[in-house]
């Protein structure tokens, strides 16, 4: 039965929550999961909760003056594990989960909500400097280092007169050496714009007309092959970032799928090619990209130009009434990933079958 | 008066009756045949047989057998005996009829009963059939949820044997590095020392910081850190992008667009563009320039700069004769009015330029501003200062950051509450 041979998404625990949660996170080398969120009295909430048999049981609970938006492991040693968070105010803030009524780096970088935030450099993970992005309401992307206090690295702001449009969403990718890095931000106009830091200049940019949800490179740490942005109305593009054209940019390849907002692309740590989407009506894709024969061909001019490949649905579920609007894969377990959804809920899922991909 | 059948022949056993009816050369069907268990009746018009019958007989079970010019009754008794004849000897009328009533009655029920019966029967059949599919189906899904709770299983079944591989790798490596912590404090003390007087405040600062965090977790962390970070580039020496963002006709994300709206405008200024008045008689002298509206906008354009309002308004008049559906057109000649003191014939203008820059979107703002501004003034001059305060801040609805307007409607607000006193 060709049903039943491809991967089945099963779920394994899920968590019933008395706040809103906004994202959740593997805590890496471990069996344990961070969520957080805004609780109803407008704080914000941070839980570490452990998988421990089919259920999740709540090891700690940390509670902050802002609710908190959006966190990342990506900056942060394998042994130190400091979870970068951004807030509603704001706030970027770096917190030893041992000890986190002080945090280990805090700066207010932004006049709105950080709506995004991506670490790169830790974990053991790509080399260079371990560097935080966060991408806010206020349209600008400011890339932080965690040894420099107060002002940021990099920031990328609309010129003066300019209307700000959000931001949405941002990500590191590139930083297969340690000069080497870019960071690609998404705005609520469909721009998408790709800034490297090693020039400090725009790279590229594109508008894909709506509003960018969410984007990801397949991994950080290597040259950047593939970028996936996903939008507004149940949009998302493949770009193969291999070759840059001087005109037309990147080759792309775009699939409609969920009638409704895709909020979330991961990526599958142990596999590049396969990632998941999560859409407004609680529903989850898998998918897998193939690439095409020749990933780069010349055209007219003989200026080289790149092929965009094909994709294919592996599975589909739906889990919720409501967005999930949060998707994490668990670096140390393949299939292993959590999600939450706007209903209050966190689940624990298992993709099984993905050795047979 | 229907013919009576009497030619019948009759023999009885203990348990039955066998009647044969001759009827010959008529057609007999079914529905000739009326019998319930005391009355016999065939009636093939115009002849009719009746009996009314010495005993109750089984209805049911009785049979006719209808043959070649012959019906063959076998009736069944209801009761063992033998008749003495096969109809009641004495009946009279009235009991005849009365029987014969009875029996129609009877009849009619008899047919109810068996209708609703073969119902119920109906009914019993659909829902056996119903629930036997149920089965199926129950049994179907059952075993899809089998498989899956298999695989559920067995994946948690992993999921167990990792977490604990875990735990134990996690485990060692503490003991691990617990052994080596001893080792290596002093020495990294003493680097310690060194760096702190080496490197500038700010780094100082953060490590300090994040000294009094770790305390709690123990010393030999700090100290891994520390050795981490010689290796690392030192932080990116800090610069700006500037960026723009993808500009649009109308300036708004696709999600929030009024699409529609802003096609129609469009749409309208296409069209306005390509209508050409009908009246072309008069105009066969004028030259070929002359007769294109924009040029004519751009000569009153100029007059109107130059100060020869009279001039302006006369190309703008021909413009309107070849073309009355550019909006701009009755804007500039409002102003013009203005200017000369036509006050009636610029709110005119103004208004019916107000009319043609319907649907109202960002792209045509400015022009609605001047528009109400511009009629606003005409009703001040006239002294109809509330209808003028009105068009004032319609503008400034449009426009709220513009001063000029913002000054003028509070003078305006001031004469009539002044008048007002």
């Amino acid at each position: 039965a060709a049903g039943l041979d491809r991967p089945q998404v099963v779920s394994h625990a899920q968590q019933a929550l008395n706040y809103t949660l906004f994202d959740c996170k593997w805590v890496p080398r471990s069996a344990r999961l961070l969520c957080l969120g805004s609780a109803a009295r407008g704080s914000g909430l941070l839980q570490l909760y452990e998988l421990r048999g089919g259920r999740l049981a709540l090891l700690r609970e940390i509670e902050k003056a802002k609710p908190l938006k959006c966190g990342t492991f990506g900056a942060t040693s394998l042994q130190q594990r400091y979870f970068a968070t951004g807030d509603f105010g704001g706030n970027l803030n770096i917190w030893n989960l041992e000890a986190p009524e002080i945090p280990v780096y805090s700066v207010k970088g932004h006049k709105e909500i950080i709506n995004s935030i991506d670490g790169v450099g830790g974990l053991g993970i790509g080399e260079g400097a371990p560097e935080i992005v966060t991408g806010s309401r206020d349209g600008t992307v400011k890339v932080w280092d965690p040894r420099q206090k107060d002002t940021p690295v990099a920031n990328m702001e609309p010129v003066q007169g300019e209307s700000k449009r959000d931001c949405w969403t941002v990500a590191f990718g590139n930083a297969y050496n340690q000069e080497e890095r870019v960071v690609c931000a998404g705005y609520d106009n469909g721009d998408i714009k790709l800034f490297d830091l090693k020039t400090m200049s725009l790279r590229w940019e594109t508008n894909i007309k709506n509003g960018v949800c969410s984007v990801e490179f397949d991994r950080k740490d290597v040259n950047m092959n593939k970028l996936v942005a996903t939008s507004l109305e149940g949009k998302f593009h493949v770009f193969d970032m291999r070759t840059q054209h001087p005109t037309k940019g990147f080759a792309s390849v775009s699939e409609k799928a969920q009638k409704s907002t895709i909020w979330q692309v991961r990526h599958l740590p142990q596999n590049r090619d396969i990632f998941m989407t999560s859409g407004g009506a609680g529903s989850l894709h898998l998918w897998k990209y193939e690439y095409p024969s020749q990933r780069s061909k010349k055209d007219s001019e003989g200026a080289e130009m790149g092929v965009a490949g094909s994709l294919s649905l592996l599975q589909n579920v739906t889990l919720s009434t409501q967005p999930i609007s949060s998707l994490d894969w668990s670096p140390d377990k393949k299939g292993l990933c959590v999600c939450g959804a706007f209903d209050q809920t966190v689940r624990v899922l298992i993709v099984t079958k993905l050795n047979k991909i | 008066m229907p013919v009576w059948l009497r030619e019948h022949l009759w023999r009885q056993t203990a348990s039955a009756v066998y009647l044969s009816l001759p009827v010959r050369g008529l057609r007999v069907t079914p529905a000739n045949i009326f019998c319930t268990d005391r009355y016999l009746k065939v009636s093939i018009p115009p002849f009719l047989f009746e009996a009314i019958l010495y005993a109750p007989i089984d209805d049911t079970n009785s049979t006719a057998k209808i043959g070649n010019g012959i019906i063959f009754f076998t009736l069944y008794k209801k009761e063992a005996a033998m008749w003495d004849s096969l109809t009641l000897a004495n009946a009279n009328k009235e009991k005849l009829q009365y029987l014969r009533e009875n029996a129609v009655l009877k009849a009619h029920e008899k047919a109810k009963e068996e209708t609703e019966a073969k119902k119920v029967t109906k009914q019993e059949h659909k829902k056996y059939a119903l629930e036997a599919t149920m089965k199926l189906e129950e049994a179907e899904r059952k075993r899809i949820e089998d498989l899956k709770e298999k695989e559920r299983q067995k994946v948690t079944k992993e999921l167990e044997l990792w977490k604990e591989q875990q735990d134990a790798a996690e485990k060692q490596k503490r003991v691990q590095k617990e052994g080596e912590l001893h080792q290596e404090v002093e020495q990294l003390k003493e680097k310690k020392k060194e760096k702190n007087n080496k490197t500038s405040i700010s780094y100082e600062g953060t490590s300090e910081t994040r000294i009094k965090a770790t305390k709690g977790r123990g010393s030999y962390s700090m100290f891994s850190e520390n050795l981490k970070e010689e290796q690392l580039p030192a932080p990116r020496s800090a610069a700006t992008i500037k960026i723009n963002f993808t500009s649009r006709v109308f300036p708004t994300a696709l999600r929030e667009s009024r699409v529609a709206e802003e096609e129609e405008w469009l749409r309208k200024q296409a069209e306005a563009q390509r209508t050409v008045s009908a009246d072309l008689s008069e105009l066969e002298d004028l030259k070929e320039e002359e007769k294109n509206p924009d040029w004519l906008k751009d000569k009153g354009n100029k007059m109107f700069a130059t100060g020869n309002y009279l001039a302006a308004v006369n190309a703008y008049n021909l413009a309107v004769r070849l073309n009355n559906k550019l909006p701009l057109l009755y804007l500039n000649r409002a102003a013009c009015h203005l200017k000369l003191r036509n006050l009636h014939k610029a709110i005119e203008d103004s208004s019916k330029a107000l009319e043609l820059l319907t649907p109202p979107v960002p792209d045509n703002e400015n022009a609605r501003v001047k528009a109400y501004v511009r009629r606003g003034t005409a009703f001040c001059q006239l002294e109809l200062y509330t209808e003028g305060l009105q068009d004032y801040e319609a503008a400034l609805k449009i426009d709220p950051q513009n001063k000029n307007i913002e000054k003028d409607a509070e003078k305006i607000r001031h004469l009539i509450q002044g008048t007002t006193q």
